[in-house]
C-alpha cells in the first residue's frame, strides 16, 4: 500500500555483537541427554504418594449430562478419587481474551458442567495409585453417566441452518462472529476488471500431533501452600498466571515447570482444561496427581486446527494484474470458542495475512466463525496462514491457467519488489524487508524451470502426468505486541532474559522463551558467547521453569530467536560492560581500551597485560578493594543483568517449489522434489534453521496429502488412532533441498527474524499446485484437502 | 479389579532383574515404572509410532504391545544401554553430528531400530534406510537429518 519509513518505534541500538558463534553450524549442547534416554518429560517424573489420573470423556457429540453416579467406584474417597464438573463448579471457566465487541463468548468449564459439546470432552476425572486400576475405574464411572442426547451439529453448514441445535443456547446462535471490512474501492476494481475468478476451498481439519502427548503432574504442599505444576506446555509463566487466577492462589505460590517437551507446534500454547483440573485435584487431595494423555484421547480432545472455508473472488486484467480480491474466511471453532485466541484464531489471522508478498490495492475481507460439535480449534504452526496461503496460491495458479499466463510470471507481475520495502500491506502489516522475487527466481533456477516444462510436455505424450507447484510466502514473526496487533489479535507481550556470570567466570542464562526441540540451549548460548567473548561450553541456558526464568510468554509464533536472542544479547552486553569495568580497575586502564577474546581480557596494544575471565569475575565478587564506595545502580558487584525486549514485527519470506508425478490410475501423488528458498534475516545457527524448515515442510505436506480429522454426520470422530489419522513417515518424504537468502531485518535487534512456520504455511499450496498442474489436461480443480487418492480420482472424474 | 501377580525375570542392559507384575502390564510400563528406565517412550500405545521400540533377544519389539510376562527370561536392550559411561556410541554420535533429533521424544525408539537394522544391513541404500525407518514416526525433523544420520552411522561402522 505505502512505502513505510517511520511507522514503527525502533530501539536506538539494534546492533548485536557477532563473533565466532553467531552464524556457525554449532552442534546442539542439549543432545546428549536426549540420545542417552536421560531427558525427563512429564511422564518420566514420579513423586512419592502420587496418584494417576484418568479422564472420563463424553462418548456423545452433543448431550445434556443427566446424572453421574460416583458410588459405583469401589474404595471411593479412600483409594479411589473422582470429581465432576459439579465438584468444580466454583472454579472460573476458561475464556478467550480477544477484545472485539461483536465476538460472542463461550466460557468453557474445565470439566463439562451440565452439557457436553464434543465427543471426547472431559466429564469427570478419577485417580488411583495404580494407573491400570485408574483406567478400570474410569471405565466403570463412564458407564454410570446418564446423558440426554441432543441433535448434533457436525459442520459449519449444519451450524447455520435455521433449525440447528444450539451448542450454547444462551448466545442464541452457533455463529460467534461475522464482520466484513473493506479496503480500497473494491466495487471499482471489479468494474474495471477484464475477468473475475472464483475459488471455493475447504481446508482440512488436522492437528499438531506432537510425539509427546499432553501431560500434567501437580503437587500441592499444604504446609507451604505451594503448588508445583509440571506440564508439557510452551508457556510456563502464562500457564502459571492462569492457574493462579482460576484456583485463587497467589502467583508466587504457583510454580510451573515445563520439563522436556516432546514437541508443541502451537498446540501446547493455549491452556488445556486438563491443566486446570489436575492441579485442582492435587489441591483437593494434598498429594501428587499425574495425568498422561494417551494417543486416542489426544486425537479426540487435544485442540484441532486449520479447518476453514475460504471463498475467493478475484478481479483481474487479462495481462494477469490483480485489481482486487473479495475473501470470505469461515472458521470451524469446534465446541467452544477456545481460550486465549477464540474461534477467530484461524479465520482472522488468515484474512489479515492473505495479501502475502503481493501488491493488493483493493480487498474486502469477511471473517466468520461457527461452533460445531468437534474438539475446539486452537493454535498450530502457521495458524490461519496455512489455509490463507493455500487458497491464495491455488487461485493464482487457476487464474494463470485461465489467462494462459505462466504461473511464475503471474506471480512476478503482482509481487512486491525489494526496493518497495518496508511496505505497509492493505491489511496493515508492515513488511520490514525481504527478497520476494529473488526467492522465487532462486527456487525456479534450482529446478531448471524451462527444462521441467519441456520434459513435462514430453511425458504427457507418454501418458505420464508430472506437475510443478509454486508457493510463495511471507511469514509474520517476532510475535510481540506489534506483531500480534498486525495479525489482528492484539496481545501485549512481555519477555526477559537474565545473564549472570558467577565468581568462576561461567555464565548462566535464565530466559522466558521456553524450548521444546528448537535448540534454544544452543542458539541462545551462541548469542551470549559472542556477546561476552567466551566459549559456548561456558554458557548454560535455563528455561521452562518459572522459578529460574524471568517472566515472559514462552515460545510460539516464531518469536524466540528474535526475542530470546535480543534479550540475551542485551543482557550479555551489560555483563560485558560490568566485566570490563572491573578489568579496567585491575589493569588501571580505561574499559574502552580492553578486548575480550576466547575468554581472555587484555589491554589493546599490550597483549602481555591479560587476565582470564575467571580471574576478573573472581575479583568482581571477592576483591573488596575494587568495589565502588557506594555501589550504584549500574555498578553492583554482582555480574548480572536482566533485559526486556518487545520487538517490532518482522516478516520472513521464501518460496517452495514441488515437483510431482500423479498416477491417474490409483490417484497416488508422488513427490519427486521439494525445493525451499527461505530468508529469515540474520541466522544464529544454520543447522537449526534447516531442521526447522524440514519439519515445517513435512507437516505441510502431511496436511496436504494425509492428515485429516474426520467426523461423521453424528459428530462422531472416525480418526482416533494412528492407523486412521495418518502422519507422514520416512517413506513418503522426499529429500528436501533448502536454499538460503539473508536479508537482515532493519527493525529488529541483530536483524534476526523468526522462521519456524514458513514451511508449513507454504508447502500445502506447492503440493496442491503441482497436482493441479499435473492434472491440468483433465481440467482438475483443487477444492479441498487432503489430496488423498480418492480425492485425486474424483478431481479427474475417474470416480464419482 | 486387582489380579494375580507373576514373577518375571529379565536381563535389561546386562543387569538381571525380577519383577512381580500383573499379566496385563506391558513391558514398556515395567521398564519405565518398575525399573525406572524412562528413556523408552510411549507415543501411541497401539504399536504404530515406534517410540517404545526396544531390542528383545536381538530383535526389535514394540514394548507397548508386549506384555512383561511375555519377556520372561529375555535379554532386553533399551536406549540406556547404548552409551558407555556417558560416551556416545557410533549411532548416537552420528545423530548429534547430523542434527538427527529435535524434541528428542522419538529418538530412543529410532536409535534402537537403527541398531537392529544396521546389524542386519551395515551398508544400506537411502531407500532401504527410509523403508526401515518407516516404523518410527518423527514429527520434528521431516526425517531429512535422521536419514542423513543413519547413513553417517553406517559409514562410521564400516
Amino acid at each position: 500500500m505505502d512505502k513505510v519509513t517511520s511507522a514503527v518505534r525502533l530501539p536506538k541500538d539494534r546492533s548485536i555483537r557477532k563473533g565466532k558463534w553467531i552464524g556457525a553450524r554449532v552442534q546442539r549442547v542439549e543432545d546428549p541427554r536426549f540420545l542417552t534416554g536421560s531427558a525427563k518429560y512429564v511422564a518420566d517424573l514420579t513423586l512419592p504418594r502420587m496418584v494417576h489420573a484418568v479422564f472420563v470423556r463424553s462418548p456423545h457429540a452433543h448431550a445434556y449430562i443427566v446424572s453421574i453416579d460416583k458410588s459405583v467406584l469401589p474404595g471411593l474417597g479412600k483409594t479411589a478419587f473422582a470429581f465432576t464438573g459439579e465438584d468444580m463448579r466454583e472454579v472460573p471457566a476458561l475464556i478467550d481474551v480477544v477484545t472485539l465487541e461483536t465476538l460472542l463468548k463461550t466460557p468453557q468449564h474445565s470439566l463439562a458442567l451440565g452439557k457436553v459439546r464434543f465427543a471426547g470432552e472431559a466429564v469427570a476425572i478419577v485417580a488411583h495409585a495404580d494407573r491400570y486400576i485408574a483406567e478400570d475405574l474410569a471405565e466403570l464411572l463412564g458407564q454410570a453417566i446418564e446423558y440426554d442426547i441432543l441433535d448434533p451439529v457436525p459442520d459449519v453448514a449444519a451450524a447455520s441452518k435455521t433449525d440447528a441445535a444450539l451448542l450454547h443456547p444462551d448466545i442464541g446462535t452457533n455463529e460467534v462472529y461475522r464482520e466484513t471490512e473493506t479496503h480500497g474501492d473494491i466495487d471499482g476494481a471489479f468494474k474495471a476488471a477484464d475477468q473475475s475468478f472464483s475459488l471455493r476451498f475447504h481446508h482440512n481439519r488436522y492437528e499438531a500431533a506432537p510425539m509427546e502427548t499432553r501431560g500434567v503432574l501437580a503437587n500441592y504442599e499444604r504446609p507451604d501452600s505451594q503448588l508445583t505444576v509440571w506440564s508439557s506446555t510452551q508457556m510456563p509463566h502464562f500457564l502459571g498466571s492462569i492457574i493462579s487466577g482460576k484456583l485463587g492462589l497467589p502467583a508466587q505460590r504457583v510454580r510451573v515447570i515445563a520439563p522436556e517437551v516432546g514437541g508443541g507446534f502451537g498446540q501446547k500454547m493455549c491452556t488445556s482444561p486438563e491443566e486446570i483440573v489436575v492441579p485442582w485435584v492435587a489441591l483437593q487431595l494434598g498429594r501428587p496427581v499425574r495425568w498422561i494423555e494417551d494417543r486416542r484421547e489426544h486425537l479426540l480432545s487435544a485442540t484441532h486446527a486449520k479447518e476453514q472455508y475460504v471463498n475467493l473472488d478475484v478481479a483481474v486484467k487479462n495481462d494477469g494484474k490483480i485489481l482486487g480480491i473479495k475473501g470470505e474466511f469461515i472458521g470451524d471453532g469446534g465446541g467452544y470458542s477456545f481460550n486465549t485466541e477464540s474461534a477467530l484464531i484461524e479465520p482472522a489471522l488468515a484474512a489479515k495475512a492473505f495479501p502475502g508478498p503481493y501488491r493488493l490495492e483493493c480487498y474486502e475481507e469477511t471473517v466468520a466463525a461457527s461452533l460445531t460439535n468437534k474438539s475446539p480449534a486452537a493454535a498450530y504452526r502457521g495458524v490461519g496462514w496455512t489455509a490463507s496461503n493455500a487458497a491464495r496460491e491455488i487461485v493464482i495458479d487457476e487464474i494463470a491457467r485461465g489467462l494462459d499466463i505462466d504461473p511464475a510470471d503471474m506471480r512476478r507481475m503482482n509481487m512486491l519488489d525489494a526496493d518497495e520495502l518496508p511496505y505497509k500491506s492493505i491489511t496493515g502489516q508492515i513488511y520490514d524487508s525481504g527478497s520476494y522475487k529473488e526467492s522465487l527466481d532462486k527456487a525456479l533456477d534450482a529446478i531448471d524451470y524451462p527444462a521441467f516444462r519441456a520434459e513435462q510436455q514430453r511425458l504427457r505424450g507418454e501418458g505420464r502426468y508430472t506437475g510443478v507447484g509454486i508457493s510463495c510466502y511471507v511469514e509474520q514473526t517476532a510475535w510481540g505486541s506489534d506483531s500480534s496487533a498486525q495479525a489482528g489479535t492484539p496481545l501485549p507481550s512481555h519477555d526477559n532474559s537474565t545473564v549472570t556470570m558467577d565468581p568462576g567466570g561461567k555464565v548462566t542464562i535464565g530466559t522466558s522463551v521456553s524450548g521444546h526441540g528448537q535448540g534454544h540451549e544452543t542458539s541462545l548460548a551462541q548469542v551470549a558467547a559472542d556477546g561476552l567473548g567466551i566459549d559456548i561450553a561456558d554458557v548454560r541456558v535455563l528455561h521452562g521453569d518459572t522459578l529460574t526464568s524471568p517472566y515472559g510468554l514462552g515460545t510460539y509464533a516464531s518469536r524466540s530467536a528474535v526475542i530470546g536472542g535480543a534479550t540475551v544479547a542485551r543482557a550479555a552486553a551489560d555483563v560485558r560492560e560490568q566485566v570490563l569495568r572491573v578489568a579496567g580497575k585491575l589493569f588501571e586502564a580505561s574499559p574502552e581500551d580492553l578486548l575480550i577474546e576466547d575468554g581472555i581480557i587484555s589491554v589493546a596494544g599490550a597483549p602481555s597485560l591479560s587476565k582470564t575471565m575467571e580471574e576478573v569475575a573472581f575479583a568482581a565478587y571477592w576483591d573488596g578493594g575494587l568495589r565502588d564506595e557506594e555501589p550504584g545502580e549500574n555498578h553492583q558487584p554482582l555480574l548480572s543483568s536482566t533485559r526486556f525486549y518487545d520487538p517490532p514485527a518482522t516478516y520472513s519470506n521464501g518460496c517452495v517449489v514441488v515437483l510431482t508425478e500423479v498416477d491417474t490410475d490409483t490417484g497416488v501423488v508422488k513427490l519427486d522434489r521439494v525445493v525451499v528458498v527461505e530468508d529469515c534475516g540474520t541466522v544464529i545457527n544454520p543447522m537449526i534453521v534447516d531442521g526447522q524448515v524440514h519439519g515445517a515442510i513435512m507437516q505441510g505436506i502431511g496436511g496436504a496429502l494425509l492428515e485429516h480429522l474426520i467426523y461423521d454426520a453424528d459428530g462422531q470422530p472416525l480418526t482416533t488412532t494412528y492407523m486412521d489419522y495418518l502422519v507422514p513417515t520416512a517413506m513418503g518424504m522426499p529429500n528436501m533441498e533448502v536454499h538460503h537468502l539473508e536479508t537482515p531485518s532493519p527493525f529488529s535487534i541483530g536483524g534476526i527474524k523468526g522462521m519456524g512456520e514458513g514451511g508449513q504455511v507454504a508447502a500445502p499450496a506447492a503440493v496442491a499446485n503441482a497436482v493441479a498442474d499435473a492434472l491440468a489436461p483433465f481440467g482438475a480443480r483443487i477444492t479441498h484437502f487432503p489430496l488423498s487418492p480418492d480425492n485425486v480420482l474424483r478431481m479427474i472424474g475417474k470416480i464419482a | 479389579m486387582a489380579t494375580t501377580k507373576h514373577a518375571v525375570d529379565l536381563t535389561v542392559n546386562g543387569e538381571s532383574a525380577q519383577v512381580m507384575v500383573e499379566a496385563r502390564r506391558t513391558l514398556a510400563d515395567v521398564l519405565r515404572e518398575e525399573l525406572g528406565l524412562t528413556g523408552t517412550k510411549l507415543g501411541c500405545e497401539h504399536g504404530v509410532c515406534g517410540a517404545c521400540t526396544v531390542i528383545v533377544d536381538g530383535r526389535t519389539a514394540r514394548s507397548c504391545l508386549m506384555f512383561a510376562v511375555q519377556a520372561n527370561g529375555c535379554e532386553i536392550t533399551t536406549v540406556e544401554g547404548l552409551d558407555t559411561d556417558g560416551k556416545l556410541d557410533f549411532v548416537q554420535q552420528a545423530f548429534t553430528e547430523n542434527h538427527g533429533l529435535q524434541c528428542g521424544f522419538c529418538t530412543p525408539g529410532v536409535l534402537m531400530s537403527v541398531h537392529s537394522f544396521l546389524k542386519n544391513n551395515p551398508n544400506p541404500s537411502e531407500e532401504e534406510i527410509r523403508i526401515e525407518l518407516s516404523g518410527n514416526i518423527c514429527r520434528c525433523t521431516g526425517y531429512q537429518n535422521i536419514v542423513k544420520s543413519i547413513a553417517a552411522a553406517a559409514a562410521a561402522s564400516r
